[in-house]
């Protein structure tokens, strides 16, 4: 893929054995083929990833960012913290394109602490200032799974039942230090149907591998930059829903924007709902969404109403978040040799080859991502373009 | 699934097949054919146990008459008790398979401690405590006494047993220890007695080596099981020592003191008899004058002290005159106690053979050779005689007797040390006296004449053309099997440099340098900050463990690690240890990391298994040699010389790369398991020790990771862990290490499979 993160200079990196990775088996089985394997485990998910699932919509996901000592460690370029961050700020973009109603928060750890570096909040643009700003942050002491998963639980375990809890651990020590017990503390996790799913930086370590299987998340450890960002992005889609959660109505509010002129003479500029309590939001301005059961103005959309806890999305959001329930037919294996005339991709031009490990497939994974892109209806604008709903409450079932 | 094993219908319980299992039931099938005895190499966690037991009997069911019996010897009571498991899973798919009722009979058996069921008696904490205490209990002449006197106390189990068990055999079925014991409390016999008995006529007998090996035991428990019957020995890696252990004899200070005392309380039981029932002493004189054949028809409980292997035609012979009578014999105790004392009374260190010893007794207290060899079996039936209930105290007079008898018996193979001090310390006094059999094959000789096959396996028999030259049989089949991966789970580094390019090495001449044990704790640094969960850590020996840890302490570098990684120490404590490896364990499981630093040989190093997170790397810093100035094994390398043409070197390095072999073979256990094998001495690259590594390890050793600096090893493990920590499931290995029978029955699979078994 083209936009691979380049590599730091050949000769900052460690040893690295790079035509041992390339060794040709001759055998055809003994030397293991992890690649393969890899490659292998990907083709299911795109397979299995069409069987009918019910999936957690409403998503409410904390992030948990491990800044300890180890994160200094410089395998990523230019080291681990700094990469990761900036893999995070293109996975909040990415998350609330595909998952509009769902809220994000990040937690970091360190020092055998734990704290909160954003509030849960559908808002993209202040988790990204904040994984800005904690690009600085010194990497000391060792990481506390115990604090940070209690910090998150807390804030999750209020969250109302029909939308998904969900932790994400990026964790690059492979200690954790702890309190108390923290088999308990997956217990309780478990029984308030918390999935916590975690993104390992070094190696497997055993206490994730149980915390994930026991609240039916997800362990991956990384092989690379370009793995990890693969990783971080199996984790856009919603996962499937637990067949106990709830179902329930709920409100929604689908705001129009309103323009006025400044001809209007009734119109008279005001600071938006969600900018009162930031010092650095744009002042007054004259258009806006009016919430429609109090009236408050708000420059962005989707947000929760702060006057009556209204949700305010438009209509494109909510398609965008059910176009997972839909997804695309997969892509028909077959060998080269029968496409005589056409070798090449319809659409990113590149030849077709032979099915061997690593995208080495009949069709190509670029031209993948694109077709994906066509259902998550580019029609709508990021911020939200005028919507043609008519103003006023809507009641939507989540299930 | 049912398989076809060169013409022999195979039930396995299980779904799929690991190919090296296939190739290992060939070679088995081929070993049972020819009746004769084989070596075979597997790595541990390949499924050898239920390969074997399904073989052999799918053997026995077609063939009844060709072999009635699988004895199977494993080391520890929780090997046996996993054996007996699989063995209740391949009934149970038998009777599912078949729908018929089959009549085979299989049980465990233990020591008295693990399977008594009386409340007082079980509750004792030591084995010998128990087998005393039984013995008093349930001895022929307390039985009889108890018909004068109802007062007095017996076994109602053994009583019950006695009286009603016999008849009755056991039904047909699998036992562990548990389901005997319960059995014995529904039925209120025996359980342990009722094991004994029912050893004879089962089908399937899974108990400890001893029970073949050590003379004083075979005698008793397995003398009278068929000829047809196939001898496993699992996990034998270390059988030549278990052999000689088994013939050995240690006499310290200590022991003839005690010795002394029994031997005053004989003279005055003796004494008391006397007065009070002279008949039974005469009574006794005359058994003797009959023979020991006779003397030897003894019911069960009374044997429990029984003799030292003695040639038949010495149980046909009379017992010679000068020790006939219950005074002589204690009196020729007693002169030969005096000559032992007065032998080990010695200043500087003696070495003789057994026909030196016998002439120097004789001219000094002129005892013969022949009451010598008669010593155990007369003590025995004094013993008898006198009706001494409590007869744990005897040990020291037995340990006595026993080791008059062997030195008579056998001339050559033993040999005679007499240390005045240990070599540590030499100023405190503390005479040992070793009477040490330098000869495996003695012990085993037996095993092999009188059974029609005996199978050695184990996870490391590499060379395993040795074990056939020091237990001196001739194999039909010897073998090593490789791991057929679907990924590559173990990763062995030879680590041969520091950073500073300092060569890492163990050997007596850099032991105290300090660049080297500084490098050595860099290496465990760096490790505990890439490997994740546990790391176990073997040394060469505790004195050596013990120097670098303080060495470490000193220049900081525990410190270092103790921010990464909890560190235990396994010490000579049991108690200690094990305490140790609970909370190493726990600090594994719930991420806190930990760091076992522990002793090849020791007991970790042995029977403890560190599967998956347990032990994702294993360093073992050094080359475990076997401590070489020990008159003991010098003894012992020029006796290899001498009579199998072993060279010292090619023994010693065996037997350091077996106990390597074992220590980096604990991490893993299987193959979804992984771990790094670390070799931390740059002699590990040398083709004469890399060679007598298991071939399964070996082949995983390329030219790239023979002579790796501290920081290279740390690079290859880092990847390596994250290539493991990728998602693996079944689906992955099925095809290529894991195969369903139409896969295994396709030609191409069955040439792979016939390149697996490694022939020598």
């Amino acid at each position: 893929m083209d936009e691979e993160p380049e590599r730091a200079k050949r000769w900052e990196g460690g040893y690295e054995r790079t035509w041992e990775v390339l060794k040709e088996d001759e055998s055809g089985s003994l030397t293991a083929t992890v690649e393969e394997i890899l490659y292998q485990s990907k083709k299911r998910r795109v397979i299995k990833s069409h069987e009918q699932v019910r999936l957690g919509m409403m998503r409410h996901l904390y992030f948990v960012i491990d800044c300890s000592r180890s994160m200094d460690d410089q395998d990523l370029k230019p080291n681990r913290l700094t990469s990761t961050l900036k893999l995070m700020e293109t996975f909040v973009d990415e998350y609330f394109d595909q998952n509009p109603i769902s809220q994000v928060g990040i937690i970091i750890t360190k020092n055998k602490r734990a704290e909160k570096l954003t509030e849960l909040s559908g808002n993209p643009k202040k988790h990204i200032d904040a994984l800005k700003k904690a690009v600085d942050t010194p990497c000391v002491g060792e990481p506390s799974l115990y604090n940070a998963l209690s910090l998150a639980l807390n804030n999750l375990k209020h969250m109302p039942g029909h939308t998904s809890r969900e932790i994400l651990i990026i964790l690059s020590s492979l200690t954790t230090c702890d309190p108390a017990n923290i088999y308990e503390l997956i217990t309780t996790l478990k029984s308030l149907k918390v999935r916590v799913s975690v993104i390992g930086l070094s190696a497997e370590v055993r206490v994730c591998t149980v915390l994930t299987r026991e609240t039916g998340g997800s362990y991956h450890v990384i092989l690379d930059e370009s793995h990890f960002k693969e990783l971080l992005m199996l984790h856009v889609k919603p996962p499937p829903a637990s067949s106990s959660s709830e179902c329930s109505l709920i409100r929604m509010g689908f705001p129009q924007h309103t323009v006025a002129s400044l001809s209007d003479q009734d119109a008279k500029p005001s600071f938006s709902m969600s900018h009162l309590d930031s010092s650095s939001g744009a002042g007054l301005s004259l258009g806006g969404y009016f919430c429609p059961q109090c009236h408050a103005k708000y420059t962005e959309l989707p947000v929760e109403c702060k006057v009556c806890g209204l949700t305010l999305v438009s209509a494109p959001h909510l398609a965008r978040s059910f176009h997972h329930l839909f997804p695309l037919q997969a892509f028909l294996e077959s060998p080269t040799e029968k496409l005589l005339k056409n070798r090449f991709c319809q659409a990113c031009q590149r030849e077709l080859e032979d099915k061997t490990p690593v995208e080495k497939h009949t069709w190509s994974q670029t031209t993948e991502k694109a077709s994906n892109r066509r259902m998550t209806l580019k029609t709508a604008e990021k911020n939200g373009e005028p919507s043609n709903h008519n103003s006023g409450d809507a009641l939507l079932l989540i299930w | 699934m049912k398989l076809n094993i060169d013409g022999l219908l195979v039930y396995f319980p299980y779904d799929y097949i690991y190919p090296e299992q296939y190739s290992y039931m060939l070679e088995l099938k081929r070993t049972l054919d020819a009746k004769g005895h084989g070596v075979l190499e597997m790595p541990s966690g390949t499924g050898k146990t239920i390969s074997l037991l399904s073989l052999i009997v799918a053997y026995q069911r077609a063939f009844p008459l060709e072999v009635t019996k699988l004895i199977y010897c494993s080391r520890t009571v929780p090997e046996i008790e996993k054996v007996v498991e699989e063995l209740r899973k391949l009934m149970e798919f038998y009777a599912k398979e078949t729908e018929e009722v089959n009549n085979f009979l299989a049980l465990a058996l233990s020591s008295r401690k693990n399977l008594c069921i009386h409340p007082e008696v079980s509750s004792l904490r030591f084995g010998k405590e128990v087998d005393g205490k039984c013995h008093s209990l349930t001895a022929s002449y307390v039985r009889a006494q108890r018909h004068g006197n109802p007062n007095q106390p017996v076994c109602r189990f053994y009583e019950e047993f006695d009286a009603v068990g016999r008849q009755v055999p056991l039904p047909a079925g699998v036992y562990n220890l548990d389901d005997l014991k319960d059995l014995g409390r529904r039925k209120g016999w025996c359980p342990y007695y009722l094991a004994r008995y029912s050893i004879l006529h089962a089908n399937i007998v899974v108990y400890s080596y001893h029970y073949l090996l050590d003379p004083k035991i075979a005698d008793l428990v397995s003398k009278e099981l068929a000829k047809k019957s196939v001898v496993v020995f699992d996990e034998a890696h270390n059988i030549d020592n278990v052999c000689i252990d088994s013939m050995s004899v240690n006499i310290t200070r200590r022991t003839l003191d005690r010795c002394q005392n029994n031997v005053d309380t004989l003279q005055n039981t003796i004494q008391r008899i006397k007065e009070t029932d002279a008949a039974k002493l005469r009574e006794e004189y005359r058994r003797l004058v009959e023979g020991l054949k006779e003397a030897n028809v003894a019911r069960e409980t009374d044997v429990y002290l029984a003799n030292p292997v003695l040639p038949d035609e010495i149980l046909k012979e009379a017992v010679p005159g000068s020790i006939r009578t219950a005074e002589h014999f204690v009196g020729f105790l007693r002169r030969f106690l005096e000559y032992l004392k007065s032998r080990l009374r010695v200043q500087h260190v003696v070495q003789e053979s057994a026909p030196q010893f016998l002439k120097d007794i004789f001219d000094k207290v002129c005892i013969d050779r022949k009451p010598l060899r008669f010593c155990a079996e007369r003590l025995q039936s004094l013993l008898r005689t006198l009706e001494i209930t409590d007869i744990s105290d005897f040990s020291a007079v037995t340990l006595i007797s026993n080791f008059a008898t062997l030195v008579s018996t056998y001339s050559q193979g033993f040999t005679i040390i007499i240390e005045p001090f240990e070599d540590r310390t030499p100023t405190i006094a503390n005479p040992v006296l070793h009477f040490s059999c330098m000869d495996p094959s003695i012990a085993i000789k037996p095993v092999f004449q009188r059974f029609q096959s005996v199978i050695i396996t184990s996870g490391t028999l590499s060379p395993v053309d040795i074990y056939p030259r020091i237990l001196d049989f001739r194999p039909v089949t010897m073998a090593s099997f490789t791991m057929t991966l679907a990924r590559t789970c173990l990763c062995p580094l030879i680590v041969g440099r520091g950073n500073d390019q300092v060569a890492l090495s163990s050997k007596f001449e850099t032991r105290e340098d300090f660049a080297v044990i500084r490098n050595y704790g860099n290496l465990l640094l760096e490790m505990s900050a890439v490997v994740p969960d546990g790391i176990v850590a073997f040394f060469t020996s505790y004195v050596y463990m013990e120097n670098i840890v303080a060495s470490w302490y000193e220049q900081g570098i525990l410190e270092n690690i103790q921010r990464n990684k909890l560190i235990f120490i396994e010490t000579q404590d049991a108690a200690e240890t094990s305490m140790a490896l609970e909370k190493y364990q726990e600090a594994c499981e719930n991420g806190r990391g930990a760091i076992l630093l522990s002793v090849a040989r020791g007991k970790v190093s042995e029977g403890i298994d560190f599967v998956h997170h347990f032990g994702r790397a294993v360093i073992m810093f050094g080359v475990p040699y076997v401590y070489t100035q020990s008159r003991i094994l010098k003894a012992r390398l020029e006796y290899l010389r001498d009579q199998f043409q072993i060279r010292e070197n090619d023994f010693l390095t065996f037997d350091a790369m077996r106990h390597a072999a074992q220590c980096v073979g604990r991490a893993i256990r299987g193959k979804t398991d992984y771990g790094l094998m670390i070799f931390a001495d740059k002699r590990y690259a040398r083709a004469d020790k890399r060679g007598k590594l298991p071939r399964w390890i070996q082949e995983h050793i390329n030219d790239g990771s023979l002579n790796l600096t501290v920081d290279e090893a740390v690079q290859l493990s880092k990847h390596f862990l994250r290539q493991m920590a990728q998602p693996f499931s079944q689906v992955d290995q099925l095809g290529l290490s894991l195969l369903t029978l139409e896969q295994l029955e396709s030609p191409e699979m069955l040439k792979k499979i016939a390149q697996i078994a490694h022939q020598t």
